[in-house]
Parts: structure tokens; sequence; C-alpha cells
């Protein structure tokens, strides 16, 4: 009761200055650009070694806060308000010389894109000899200290790596080499921006641990920038759940993440898809993230035009902080306020195929060899993939699994007729097909590939209507009326308003721009649809709302799909039926359910055991740091 | 901004100066009959290296001087304009036609064609330009018809090898794929998705190549191997003001300076244009938060 009391009593500022003098803080930091706060009111704490993760997607403003930290705002941003002391010193009234002396030293960089944030033309050991140089590492220390932070990284053999070229290793070692780097300095703050992003699960899993391991070694700070409000949960120990250039949600992980408060930290746990327990449809709210050029409309709360509780009094004016529970602060006026969610009818669980109903396509025993080499290097071959046998069923969907570099695109690329099996047979309907021109006819009549990148995979020239109804062009001579009635017709299957047709692809969201990409699939009337990895470049409430999609195409015109994809959540949401794929063989298939409850390969089991699990009191993070 | 500046294509500063200049060097070569003073050919040899209307001596006969035969420069200037605006416009469309198409089979069949193409062109690239352009002209006989030519066949690689790179940097793109998968045939593929896609470069190709085409022709009837004897060029006349440079030496630096304006405004152009046809760079999307 006594604690009750006392929580009235405690203000929101009170409960995000937890120290008197914590190592960083974000006091009322705003940020401008053309006169639209771009930033709002950001305020959070993060004392000396915890670890504060900035959550939510694209568009959110996270990086920002890493940008004015670093003192690197874009051309035409600027902070107009609030002060960002660091060990109690303001870093943006510090003078410049003084900031940058901190930069490297004490506060250090873990960046997003392991294999360009190093130089291509130095080796590992030239990147520590020039950072060390500028810690005043004596030149006779250099090489020591160097390969002691590789060790600490647990690299296999440091002195091999520190001679190497960034390009003769993987990005996940490359990843480790940076991490080494950031923390050579001792510092006492590190900024990880999405450090695991471009990595497959198995490396993220590794790196997250060890970043662990040496956060926990030297009591280091570590602001940790996410989309991933999981894995989040996991690492760190306060989160903040940025929508729209606000903070909508703060608070300690494990109770943010077991009960998520603001409409919208519910609506990116409702999106994400599970790994565990029964399967449910995915509910996300409509729409996207308002971009820069929208914010001007919005100077409420940015929430409440996909929130199902928003009242007049939300759109009013910005919301404030105010404390919800213990340590947790929160950006909206109502309580228990839920998020607007896209209607999920349609959206059926799925299951396996009929017994009875015909393959619609085989693989039998397909391989593919890449030869290298000619005139003046030794012939070498490339196995990408092996002996592949499989078959789909009409309204199927199968999922393929498996790291970068497991073949699992060279093999859509193949039944796609994009690549030739250097063995094997592909049949569609019975029929083996090969690649004559009337064959290709056929067989772009019943599949088609999504390509991962709508952003490569659409012609930036063409406008919608033209994008979609492309199948329609190459051999049809179809009226402009008769092509926009089919080009409405897809829109509308794909939930995209009809007024985008005149628009040109980088006029529309990435969502948008997904959803254009499977549009142009459909008009095909494909009876197979690959799908390579297409839910992957995308934020959590996006790729839930291309899930369903998926799950109601299926319904309503009986579409089987090869979901090619790393994503396991995303599988198990998706498939019946999966293919686990490792240096181009099949190490084991069958039931979705039953070989992620039960994985009897040992690949299959590490990629479950790198998937974060819901339940946040197994020591998931630990894993990582062994090798 | 005015109202006929919206269009992104008129909104580019550099797209008016440059099509300012091109045009108004057409419109002198189109109408050279009527504003040029003399015939350019007429010699006044009573009347040699007259200085130009801002010097001591002049003759408001001959606004810009007579060369050391005699003949109206200005005139001269004028009537060169047409040699150069034929050379700068048919040449580039050779190129880009010749050179263009053999790229775009090159690139987008790839293998053994591609290999042979690009083979071909660095042997045809190793020879000096102006040294095969003159061997060219030797075993052709004089003539505008056969400038044309010869500048065509030394220059079309340079064009060839440009956009094949171009090209190849599209076929990595999904794109190019999407639109086999969509049933496109080869033909509509290299017509409608990747002949846009290199469309600014050959804008700029075409624009470098008016210059190159313009001071090749005037290299050629430098050294006198040009068009006949009796059509003035302007780099005719820098020969022949090279003869007579210590006395007047306006009739050197007039048809260089036609020549630099030409190119500058070939350039500014073909930079404007590349600028405001990119639909990725003309409208640029909002900054990522």
């Amino acid at each position: 009761m006594s604690s009750l009391v006392q929580r009235s009593q405690v203000t929101a500022d009170q409960v995000i200055a937890t120290e008197t003098q914590p190592l960083l803080a974000a006091v009322n930091l705003t940020v401008e650009s053309g006169g639209t706060k771009v930033l709002r009111d950001i305020s959070f704490t993060l004392p000396h070694g915890r670890i504060l993760g900035l959550i939510g997607e694209s568009g959110a403003g996270k990086s920002m806060i890493g940008r004015v930290i670093a003192n690197q705002l874009p051309r035409g941003f600027a902070v107009t308000a609030g002060s960002l002391p660091f060990e109690g010193r303001d870093l943006l009234a510090l003078p410049h010389h003084e900031h940058r002396e901190l930069l490297g030293r004490r506060i250090a960089f873990v960046p997003q894109e392991p294999t360009g944030a190093l130089n291509p033309a130095k080796t590992i050991g030239q990147h520590f000899a020039e950072h060390l140089k500028r810690l005043d590492v004596p030149k006779a220390e250099r090489r020591n200290v160097a390969l002691a932070a590789l060790a600490d990284m647990l690299m296999p053999a440091p002195a091999d790596v520190y001679d190497k070229y960034p390009f003769q290793l993987s990005g996940g070692m490359c990843q480790r080499v940076l991490i080494a780097l950031a923390f050579v300095s001792k510092p006492d703050l590190v900024i990880a921006d999405e450090p695991t992003a471009s990595l497959d699960v198995t490396t993220q899993v590794h790196i997250i641990g060890l970043l662990r391991r040496l956060q926990d070694k030297y009591r280091t700070g570590v602001l940790f920038i996410t989309h991933q409000l999981r894995l989040a949960a996991h690492l760190c120990d306060e989160v903040a759940v940025l929508y729209a250039g606000d903070i909508v949600e703060y608070g300690p992980a494990g109770p943010l993440f077991r009960r998520p408060r603001h409409p919208y930290s519910r609506a990116l746990d409702t999106a994400n898809p599970r790994f565990s327990g029964a399967w449910q449809p995915l509910s996300s709210p409509p729409g996207h993230m308002p971009g820069l050029n929208e914010f001007r409309n919005l100077p409420g709360c940015r929430f409440a035009p996909r929130c199902a509780s928003a009242i007049d009094a939300c759109v009013a004016e910005p919301p404030a902080l105010r404390v919800v529970a213990d340590g947790t602060v929160m950006r909206c006026i109502r309580d228990d306020a839920v998020p607007a969610a896209e209607s999920v009818a349609g959206v059926l669980q799925p299951v396996g195929a009929n017994a009875q109903s015909i393959g619609l396509m085989q693989v039998q025993n397909v391989s593919m060899t890449f030869h290298s080499g000619g005139l003046f290097k030794p012939k070498a071959e490339t196995h990408a993939v092996k002996e592949i046998s499989f078959s789909i069923s009409a309204g199927e969907f199968v999922g393929v699994v498996g790291e970068s570099g497991s073949g699992k695109s060279t093999l859509g690329r193949m039944i796609m007729g994009l690549e030739r099996p250097t063995a094997g047979q592909i049949s569609l309907d019975g029929v083996p097909i090969g690649h004559t021109a009337a064959e290709w006819r056929r067989r772009i009549g019943i599949v088609q590939l999504v390509f991962q990148d709508p952003r490569s995979a659409l012609n930036p020239r063409r406008d919608v209507l033209n994008l979609v109804t492309q199948p329609l062009q190459s051999t049809g001579h179809l009226s402009r009326r008769e092509m926009r009635d089919r080009a409405e017709v897809l829109l509308q299957d794909t939930g995209l308003p009809k007024d985008v047709v005149s628009r040109l692809p980088h006029q529309m969201s990435g969502g948008q721009r997904q959803r254009i990409n499977i549009a142009r699939a459909l008009c095909a009337a494909p009876r197979l649809l690959i799908a390579d990895e297409i839910a992957s470049g995308l934020d959590v409430s996006v790729q839930a709302q291309i899930l369903n999609l998926l799950l109601r195409l299926k319904r309503e015109h009986d579409i089987a799909l090869l979901m090619i994809s790393h994503d396991l959540a995303v599988v198990r949401y998706l498939c019946s039926r999966v293919l686990v794929m490792c240096q181009g063989e099949v190490v084991e298939s069958g039931d979705t359910e039953t070989i992620f409850a039960n994985p009897q390969h040992p690949y299959t089991r590490e990629l479950i055991a790198a998937v974060p699990p819901e339940d946040l009191t197994r020591n998931w993070t630990q894993l990582g740091a062994v090798g | 901004m005015t109202t006929w500046r919206r269009h992104p294509v008129l909104a580019e500063t550099r797209v008016l100066i440059g099509a300012g200049i091109l045009l108004s060097i057409v419109a002198v070569a189109a109408l050279a009959p009527i504003i040029a003073p003399h015939d350019p050919n007429h010699q006044d040899l009573l009347r040699m290296l007259v200085p130009p209307f801002w010097k001591d001596g002049a003759d408001a006969d001959f606004p810009l001087g007579t060369d050391g035969l005699g003949r109206c420069v200005l005139s001269r200037l004028i009537y060169g304009a047409r040699v150069a605006v034929i050379v700068g416009t048919v040449v580039p469309i050779g190129t880009a036609l010749l050179g263009g198409i053999i790229a775009l089979v090159a690139g987008y069949c790839g293998g053994w064609v591609d290999w042979s193409v690009s083979r071909t062109v660095d042997i045809w690239m190793s020879f000096p330009p102006v040294v095969l352009s003159l061997v060219l002209m030797v075993g052709l006989s004089p003539g505008l018809r056969n400038v044309i030519l010869a500048t065509i066949l030394v220059d079309w690689t340079r064009f060839c090898r440009i956009t094949r790179g171009a090209i190849l940097g599209l076929m990595k793109l999904d794109y190019v794929s999407s639109a086999r998968i969509a049933g496109a045939t080869h033909v509509q593929v290299m017509l409608k998705d990747l002949l846009p896609g290199i469309f600014p470069i050959i804008i700029t190709l075409f624009s470098v190549e008016i210059g190159i085409a313009v001071i090749v022709e005037s290299v050629l009837s430098f050294v006198g191997v040009s068009v006949e004897p009796h059509i003035p060029t302007w780099g005719v006349m820098i020969a022949d003001g090279l003869v007579t440079v210590f006395a007047e030496p306006w009739g050197l630096v007039l048809p260089m300076m036609a020549i630099i304006l030409t190119v500058l405004g070939a350039n500014m152009l073909g930079d404007g244009l590349r600028l405001s046809l990119d639909p990725r760079l003309a409208s640029r999307p909002s900054l990522e938060v």
C-alpha cells in the first residue's frame, strides 16, 4: 500500500533521472529540421555499466539520437532545445575539440554495416594501429594491445586476423573486429547502432553475447539501438520505445516486454511472429510510420492516426510522459489504449497439404555447381546446391530456412528458371520443364518469383500502373482502360489504395513497394509464388501486414508459396512444411511444428537456439559468448 | 519560380544556359547567308590583317577584322559554324546509335558476345584517336560526309564502353529478371527496362560527344584533311590565324573561343539534363531519420 502512495507522488522526470550523475542523460532533447520537430522532448538516463535499448522501426529517430551524441547531424538538422550531459558535462555545450577528444576514447561507436565501416585498403592491424596511435599507446605496445583486444572478442586466431584485410573476413568477423576496436580504449559509453542487422541469426547471437561479455567485463554503459523488441528485452536493462521522434514508453526491459502499455509498444509486440506457443494471427496497425514531411500535420500524438483508442485530446497536443508503473513512463493520455488493427479475416493457420492433392512442382536431385577460374586461374568448383529433392502441392506453403550462402536463393532462382541446374530435373504439374522458349512461357504462367528488395526489383522509371500490369504488356494488346481495371483489382488484392497507380516507386514507402512487388507477381495469376526474403527488409509492423497478405492470398487464390527466409518465426507463422538448408544441402525437412519443436540435425538446433526466446529468464545472451 | 520553369528540365539553370548557347550557334549557322556581312571566301588584298573593332585602326566594314588574305573574320566565323553544327549533330547521333546498340547487345547477352565486343573496343581504343582519324581521312577523300564517318568510326568506342558498364550495373538489379519473369521478350527488356535506365548516361555522353566532334573536326581541318578547301571552318581559321599570329592574334583567338563556347554549351546542357532527367535525383525523397 505504501508503495502505491509513493508511486503517485513520483513524477515522470524523477523516474527518468534515477541518478544524480549518470553516465549519459538526455534532458528534453529536441531536434528540428525546417521548423519540424524531428525529435521531440527526448529524455532518458543511462547509468554507468548499464545497457539502454532504443527501440523503434525505421523513421522512429533512434539513429538520430546517436548522431546527436556524435555531433554528426545531417545538414539542415539542429538541436533546438535540451541538453545531453555526459558525466555531468553537457555534450552540446562542449567546445568542438573537447567533444572530439571524447569520441573514440570515452565514447565509442559500433556501426550497423560492418563491412562498409572498415577501410578495404587497410589490414585489421593497420586499423588498430591508427586508432591506438590516437589513444597515445606507444608504438611498441600497439600490436600486443590489438591482439589482446581481438582475443577479448574470442577470436580463434587473433594473430591471423590481425594481418588480414576486411574483405578476407566474414561480416560477423568484421563486426567482432569493430566491437574490439570500440572497446580497446576501455570507453565509458558504447553506442551500438543495429550492430547485427546485416548479420545471420547464428552470428547475431554470438555478437550479442560478446558485446554483453565485454560490457560486463569493463562496466561499460551501452546505448543499444535496435528494431527488435525481443532482442532488446534479453540484452538491455532499460528500454525506450521510439515512434516518429517521440519516446512513447520508457522503463525496465523485462516488465515493458512482458506488459507493453503504449499502443505502439503493443503493436510491436502483436506484430512480431512468435516462435513458441500456439499459432495466432498477427495483428498490425494499418499504414506506416509517418515521414518527416507528415510530422507538421500531427501536432499531437503522432501515433493517433493508427490508434483505436485515440480521442480528440490525443491529436490536440503532444501527450506528456506519465508514470504508469514502477519505473515505467509512457506518453499516452489513455489507460490501456490499443492500436488499430488491420482485419485478419481470411488469415488462417497454414495446414499441411491435402494428401490427395497432386504435386504442383517437383524438384528431383537438383544440383547447381558454379565453375570459376579460367585462363590464368586454377579452375574451382563451388557446389551452391547439392542434390535436392522435394515437392510442393497446390496451395501449400513451404519454407526454406538457412543462413546466407546456404544456397536457398539459388534454389529459388532455379525453380523460377533464372539459373539452369547443372544436374537434376524440375517438373511442373508432373511434366519436366526445360529451357526452351515455349517452356519458359509455360513456366512463367505457373511460377512467379518475388524478389527480396523492391527497390531493385521495381524499375524506378515505371509507374505503379505500368509495374503491376507488366506481365500483360508483353503478350496482350490491352487497352489502357483494361490495364487500369486489372491494376485496380491487383491493388485491392494487395491492400493498396487506388490512387497510387500513377506514383513512381520512390514515392512510396517500403511496405507499399513490397506490395507492388507482390501485386506484379500476382498479375500473371501464378499457382506457385517464390518469395525470396520478402519480409526481411521490412519493419515488423509492415512485415506482419505482408505475412497476413500472403495467408489471405492463399485462401482467396489457392496459391502455393515457397518462402525463402532466414527468420524461423516468419516461417513458422506462414509455412506448414520446412526445409532446413546448410551449405547447399537439405539437412532436415518436414512438418514445421515438428521440426522446430524437436530438431534432429545439429545445424537446425543451432538455428533455433539463435532465436531470442519469449522466456526472458533463459539466459539467451550467454549462449553467444562461447566461441 | 515562374510557371514556364515548373518542368524539372526547365528548372535546371544549366539546361537553359547550355541550350541557349547551342541554339544560338544553330541559329547563326542557319542564318549565315543573311547575317554574314561578306562572302567568307572573298579576299580583299588591300585590307589584310585589319584588327577587330575595339582596337586602333579598325575598319567598320570588318567588325572582327580580316585575316592574312583579307577575308572577313566575322563572316568566316559565321559560316564556320555551319560545319560545326552539322558535325556536332550527326556525329553524336551516329556514335550513340553504333556504340549504344553494340553495348546494349553485349551487356545484355554477356558471355562470349560481351567478351569479343570488349576486346574489339580495347584494341580499337589503343590507337591514338587523332592518328586513326587522320589515317581514315587520308584513305577516304576530303568532304563533310567522310569527316563525319571517320569521327564516328573513331569515337563509337567511348560510347560503347561506358554504356556497356552502365548496362552491366543495371543487369545486377532484379528488375531486369523481373521483366523476364513477367514475360517480356529480350528485345522488350532491352528497350523498355535497360534503355531508359541508361538514358541519363546517353544524354551526358551525347553532349560530351558534341564537343568532341567539333574539336575533332577542327583538328582535321587544322591539318588540312577535313572538308573541301573552299568551305570555311573554325579549324582552318586557326591554322590560318597561326601563320599571322604575331601580326594579328585575334584571327587565332576568335575561332578558338567559338570552339570553347560550343563545347561549354554542350557540357552544360548535358550536365543539366542528366541531373533533371533522373527521377531519383530530380525529386529527392525526405531524409531518413
